[in-house]
């Protein structure tokens, strides 16, 4: 009785994760390799852990409606040494290594590294309440709550803040990393296909956080270059 | 307490007249725990009420998009107010309110070693909550969110009293917190019944000695960053500002230094309430309870080490952050065996399920849960994802209300017919529950795909169609559906008073002392105090009531017309003294009132009221320091003293040299924490210059020292002397102690107000005088109290058979005499030898 | 072999020399950073990652025996005493040990495969 009462918002909850993926917003439809690597860590964990809820609710269920045969201490014993070392030990130990195996190396592949062949694009992006300023170093050009990038490729945003913490934020193409007073941070993206993609505020940042957003928009190489053409001739 | 022959009688008449509170107003100079620990789980319960309150406006706020009945000043004020509320007025406080009220009941104690500390804790807590309740009502809330982080909580971006109510109120609140780990570790350590070693201590005991000292070393980070932060803002001294030589990451540092283990300390007493009440109605032994004595360590040590993991977005090398995320991910082994540990007693034992069993169950189900989006959070790269959305605002609250909220009911239900002598109603309970349960998963459990669809937390409002719109609804619907089943409960709670059956002896035939108990239990709770054989006192020995009731163990009465209680090996639990207790004293109010006068007064930034009132508490607490040991108020000599055991004024390793260490241990954090800070500073915050010149003279600083490695030496001596029987001289050698000790403070307070610092301007000179502050109280403290000491043994308080008082003092010195010595060698040694 | 009796204070040691070392290998890690960072492209292969290791298994070794010798001790109880409550101390403090060597080594692991800075 009570199980189904449980299962019911559970299942439901399933249904609609996995039909409801898309938005300007979710990290479930990623557009770029670190937003797809992070959005298949979380399919991975939730179908494990969903498994490992229900078997501890279960487990749980069974033992307290059990009448158990006989009091006999061995037994209770070997019961003790089952479960604990098994389910308190083992389960969590296995699955942290499993999880870490492949942490590990995702958290390694989205850091800033230095790349292989080619440079990555150099973007200054600085945080203001409450506004983001862009800026191209190569080129001079100079934005406000818009960058533009080329698809494919990797672009670095070096991210700076002009007075509080703040956070920079592309759910569908990558993790979040904050801009702080004082420091340089440097964040990769890289968008898979031209479009436009969304991006907030992720740091509580006073009261006009809620409407901290940008957009990212990503352009074929040559649509880039046309741009960053258009951009420096319309300057002057 | 039925048939006993009338000398019996009168004996009981005099220990209910020596324990019982003052009639009338006089109540509220009551220390007694029982009474104080249900003021403390009262208050909480008030807070409680608060705090949901203020999140059911945030919830209608949120259902539909772009709503406007909250601006976003406000919105900023509520999410504010509701974290911290729960968190400081609210969870911690009333847990700490349960250990104070129960722990003496379940080790066969009397009352806790420092019943004043107790009650002034809690006068602390109340008048703190006041102060920073009133905020809202002045709409003048703090409003940077419950961690409250740099810059934006700084002068410069909150220019109003917002968040000085919220660093000078938790600070003053977070004096009741340490007031409560101190006094819970020593009792658990020091008081326990005759015979009760620590592998016969109540498991309930387990978590709340690490809950205990968790607090010990786990609050003084954040009463040290909320001390800058507060200086930083009403004096300008650059600690967290980058311009200055600060950074604002330190504060985050020193936040979730406090902020993670603050989650255990919310979590493990709740897991206590578990492990108590799972074998009671498995009607079994718990299993495991060694495996369980191992996890609880496990888990009050690994939770310092996580605390990185609130900063993965900050920007830290991957390498730094990967030993967070695994040691992140290694406490849930401590917390896997705990629940395989109950599982496999409810499998081998025979499952009553009562109403606390249901709250129990949902406690399962919730937590669990919220563990498991615990461990995914602590994976670097997801967290980069999920960070600072409403994914963490879900995952929260099933960790914080699965592994708190739902025990604590469970307890409530539990522990309800000792407090009142009635059983609550199973089926008005139910309803309560399943409303609860229903609302709150409703609630959060889709607020998981919220978050992950990119909604970020604290946001105010958002746009409609980004796919937020009907999980947000119904995550409002299930938090009225929530709010249906508090009140449900609370009118179950409210009618049992009335209408609910009386209870039996011992209702759920539980195995813990605290059932040997009357109901509702007498300030003394025991009338004799029995003597401990087994984990299970009441399986084993049901005669255990009756005897207890009737004399027949040791101690019985108030003989000496004066509170007592047995004190034993912290170890084994042989009985060593006899701890005569204080009585009703109005000290507490009026040093916690003093301290609220500071508060209030640091809050409109009028110093000199802030003044008077440190003179007065000071001057509280003094006194209040004055009325112990042989003090006519206390246990003054006499001639028919008990001697096997003693009373421990006539002892030299007493409770009050216990509570003098555990105190160091978080004065110590403290310290240890400004060094992290200076090291922290110097070696990261982009703006740090060393001075050209040196700030203090090195001879200075040598003269100042030797005067207190002098002073300090005289009064080890002395004190060890006293302690080997020899009193001759002492009161002069305790006053050549003071003198030099005064000589130390005044040659360290001339260097400091020569020394050409300039706190306002550079981050180095700002930390350098907080050393100095902290150095120089502590030098007037401890020459203060020996001085004090040297009257008192002109007054015959100390003596040969009174050797207790200067032993208390002697780790104060060493102490003094270390942080002088190390603050000597980290701030002006080493950058000294490191940049010459 | 003659045992002493296990200091309750093994209860939290383990631990303790856990806490220290973690904050070693973090503060180390941290002061090698901001001091002299070593060249990216080294990978994992840096002095600053040898040191760490080396500070690891040294760490790791000694808590082993630390629980290794309060196991001998627990043993020792049993045939003296054969009471299964004086064991207490002596168990718990070896597992503590052996716990703290545990976590010693999983946090270490990240070591052998991160460039320490960035
Ligand atoms: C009783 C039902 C509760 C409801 C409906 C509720 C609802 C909420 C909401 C709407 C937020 C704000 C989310 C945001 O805008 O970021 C929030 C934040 C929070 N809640 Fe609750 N909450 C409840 C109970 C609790 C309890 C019992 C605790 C702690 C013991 C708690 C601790 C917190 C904390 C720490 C925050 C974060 C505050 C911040 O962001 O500064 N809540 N809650
Ligand atoms: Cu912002
Ligand atoms: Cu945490």
């Amino acid at each position: 009785m009570m199980f189904r009462r449980l299962a019911a918002p559970m299942l439901l909850g399933t249904l609609l994760g996995l039909a409801g993926c898309s938005g300007p917003l979710s990290t479930l439809d990623p557009a770029g390799p670190s937003a797809a690597t992070a959005a298949l860590l979380w399919w991975g964990m939730f179908a494990a852990f969903s498994l490992v809820w229900l078997a501890v609710v279960g487990l749980w269920l069974y033992a307290m409606f059990r009448q158990p045969a006989s009091d006999d201490p061995a037994r209770a014993r070997r019961i003790e040494k089952r479960w604990i070392i098994g389910g308190g030990v083992a389960l969590p130990v296995v699955s942290i290594t499993v999880l870490l195996a492949y942490g590990i190396p995702a958290g390694h592949s989205m850091l800033p590294l230095p790349l292989d062949k080619g440079e990555s694009l150099e973007i200054h992006v600085t945080a203001h309440q409450w506004y983001w300023e862009v800026m191209y170093p190569e080129s001079g050009i100079a934005l406000d709550d818009e960058l533009h990038i080329p698809a494919g490729k990797p672009v670095d945003v070096h991210l700076r803040s002009a007075d509080v913490i703040h956070s920079f934020w592309v759910p569908r193409l990558g993790g979040k990393l904050d801009a702080v007073p004082g420091r340089t941070n440097v964040q990769r993206l890289q968008a898979d296909e031209p479009g436009s993609y969304r991006g907030q505020c992720a740091e509580y940042c006073g009261v006009g956080h809620a409407h901290m957003k940008f957009t990212v928009t990503a352009h074929t190489p040559e649509d880039f270059e046309a741009w960053k053409r258009q951009e420096t001739q319309g300057d002057d | 307490m039925t048939d006993r022959d009338p000398d019996f009688s009168d004996r009981v008449t005099r220990l209910e007249r020596v324990w019982a509170n003052l009639p009338g107003l006089g109540t509220l100079a009551a220390v007694n725990h029982t009474t104080v620990g249900l003021r403390f789980m009262v208050t909480g319960a008030a807070f409680f009420l608060v705090g949901g309150l203020l999140a059911m406006l945030m919830r209608t706020q949120l259902a539909l998009p772009e709503q406007d009945i909250i601006s976003p000043e406000i919105y900023g004020q509520l999410f504010t107010m509701h974290g911290t509320v729960m968190m400081f007025l609210f969870a911690i406080p009333i847990l700490e309110g349960l250990g104070l009220y129960m722990i003496p009941k379940l080790i066969g104690a009397r009352d806790l070693v420092f019943p004043r500390i107790s009650a002034f804790g809690y006068y602390c807590y109340l008048f703190g909550g006041l102060i920073i309740l009133s905020s809202l009502f002045l709409g003048i809330a703090p409003d940077a969110g419950w961690f409250m982080y740099t810059p934006l909580s700084g002068e410069e971006f909150s220019p109003g009293p917002g968040s000085d109510f919220w660093l000078l109120g938790i600070t003053f609140v977070e004096i009741s917190a340490m007031a409560a780990g101190i006094e819970l570790t020593v009792s658990i350590l020091r008081e326990r019944a005759n015979g009760m070693s620590l592998s016969r201590m109540p498991l309930f005991c387990w978590y709340i000695l690490a809950m205990a000292l968790m607090i010990v070393f786990g609050f003084p980070p954040l009463i040290l960053a909320s001390v800058l932060l507060e200086v930083e803002r009403a004096a300008g001294l650059p600690f967290f500002d980058v311009a200055g030589g600060g950074d604002p990451v330190l504060w985050q540092h020193l936040f979730w230094l406090f902020g993670h283990p603050e989650v255990y300390i919310i979590f493990l007493p709740a897991a206590g309430i578990v492990s108590t009440l799972i074998p009671v109605f498995a009607q079994r032994p718990i299993v495991g309870y060694r495996w369980i004595v191992l996890s609880i360590i496990l888990t009050g040590f690994i939770s310092f080490g996580l605390w990185v993991h609130h900063m993965f977005t900050v920007g830290i090398p991957l390498l730094a952050q990967a030993f967070f995320s695994v040691a992140s991910m290694l406490v849930a082994v401590p917390t896997g065996i705990q629940i395989f540990a109950w599982l496999a007693t409810l499998w081998t034992g025979r499952v009553i399920f009562s109403l606390p069993m249901l709250w129990i169950f949902g406690f399962l189900v919730v937590f669990v849960g919220g563990g498991l989006t615990g461990v995914m959070l602590a994976l670097v790269p997801f967290n980069w994802q999920v960070h600072d959305t409403h994914f963490v605002v879900a995952h929260l609250h099933y960790v914080l209300v699965g592994g708190m909220l739902f025990p604590l009911m469970a307890g409530l239900y539990y522990w309800l017919p000792l407090l009142t002598g009635r059983m609550p109603s199973e089926s008005l309970g139910r309803l309560g529950f399943w409303l609860f349960f229903i609302g709150f998963n409703a609630t959060f459990l889709l607020m998981h795909l919220t978050g992950l669809r990119g909604m970020p937390r604290r946001v105010y409002s958002y746009e409609a169609g980004l796919g937020w719109d009907w999980l947000n609804l119904l995550s409002s619907v299930g938090g009225f559906i929530l709010a249906a089943g508090v009140a449900v409960i609370i009118i179950d709670v409210i009618l049992h008073l009335r209408y609910g059956r009386r209870a039996p002896r011992n209702p759920w035939r539980a195995d813990t002392l605290e059932w040997a108990l009357d109901k509702p239990p007498p300030t003394y709770n025991f009338v004799s105090l029995p003597t401990f054989r087994t984990r299970h006192p009441l399986w084993e020995h049901p005669e255990l009531p009756e005897s207890i009731a009737s004399g027949q163990h040791a101690l019985a009465g108030a003989e000496h017309d004066r509170r007592e209680t047995y004190g034993s090996d912290a170890v084994t639990g042989k009985v060593r003294e006899v701890f005569h207790l204080p009585s009703n004293s109005w000290l507490p109010l009026l040093a916690a009132l003093s301290l609220a006068v500071v508060c209030v007064a640091l809050l409109v930034r009028t110093y000199d009221v802030a003044l008077v009132g440190v003179v007065a508490a000071a001057v509280f607490l003094l006194r209040w320091g004055w009325v112990n040991g042989a003090h006519p108020g206390m246990a003054p000599l006499s001639n028919d003293e008990p001697t096997d055991p003693p009373l421990h004024s006539r002892t030299t390793d007493g409770p009050g040299l216990w509570g003098m260490v555990v105190t160091l241990m978080a004065n110590g954090t403290l310290y240890l924490c400004l060094i992290f800070g200076w090291v922290y500073l110097w070696t990261v915050a982009p703006e740090w210059v060393f001075p050209e010149d040196p700030r203090l003279p090195l001879s200075g600083m040598l003269v100042s020292g030797g005067l207190l490695v002098i002073a300090a030496l005289l009064q080890h001596r002395a004190a060890k002397r006293l302690a080997a029987g020899n009193a001759a001289g002492l009161q002069a050698r305790l006053w050549q102690a003071a003198g030099l000790g005064a000589a130390h403070f005044a040659v360290l307070l001339w260097l400091t107000l020569e020394a050409p610092l300039e706190p306002t301007g550079n981050s180095h000179d700002a930390v350098l005088l907080m050393l100095l502050i902290y150095l120089l109280f502590h030098g007037a403290l401890a020459a203060l109290l020996t001085a004090m000491q040297a009257l008192r043994v002109a007054r015959g308080y100390i003596g040969v058979r009174l050797p207790y008082e200067p032993v208390v003092l002697r780790p104060l010195w060493i102490y003094t005499t270390g942080i002088f010595w190390l603050g000597v060698v980290i701030f002006i040694l080493l950058p000294a030898g490191w940049a010459p | 072999m003659r045992h002493r009796a296990v200091h309750p204070a093994h209860l939290v040691l383990g631990l303790v020399v856990w806490a220290v070392w973690f904050v070693a290998m973090y503060g180390g890690l941290s002061v090698a950073c901001a001091v002299a960072p070593p060249p990216v492209a080294d990978g994992a292969l840096t002095w600053v990652n040898g040191l760490l290791l080396l500070l690891t298994a040294f760490t790791a070794a000694a808590l082993l025996y630390a629980a290794w010798r309060c196991w001998l001790a627990a043993r020792a109880e049993d045939d003296v005493s054969g009471d299964a409550r004086s064991r207490f101390i002596p168990v718990v403090s070896a597992t503590v040990h052996l716990s703290a060597a545990m976590a010693v080594l999983a946090i270490g692991v990240p070591t052998i495969v991160l460039p320490p800075c960035p």
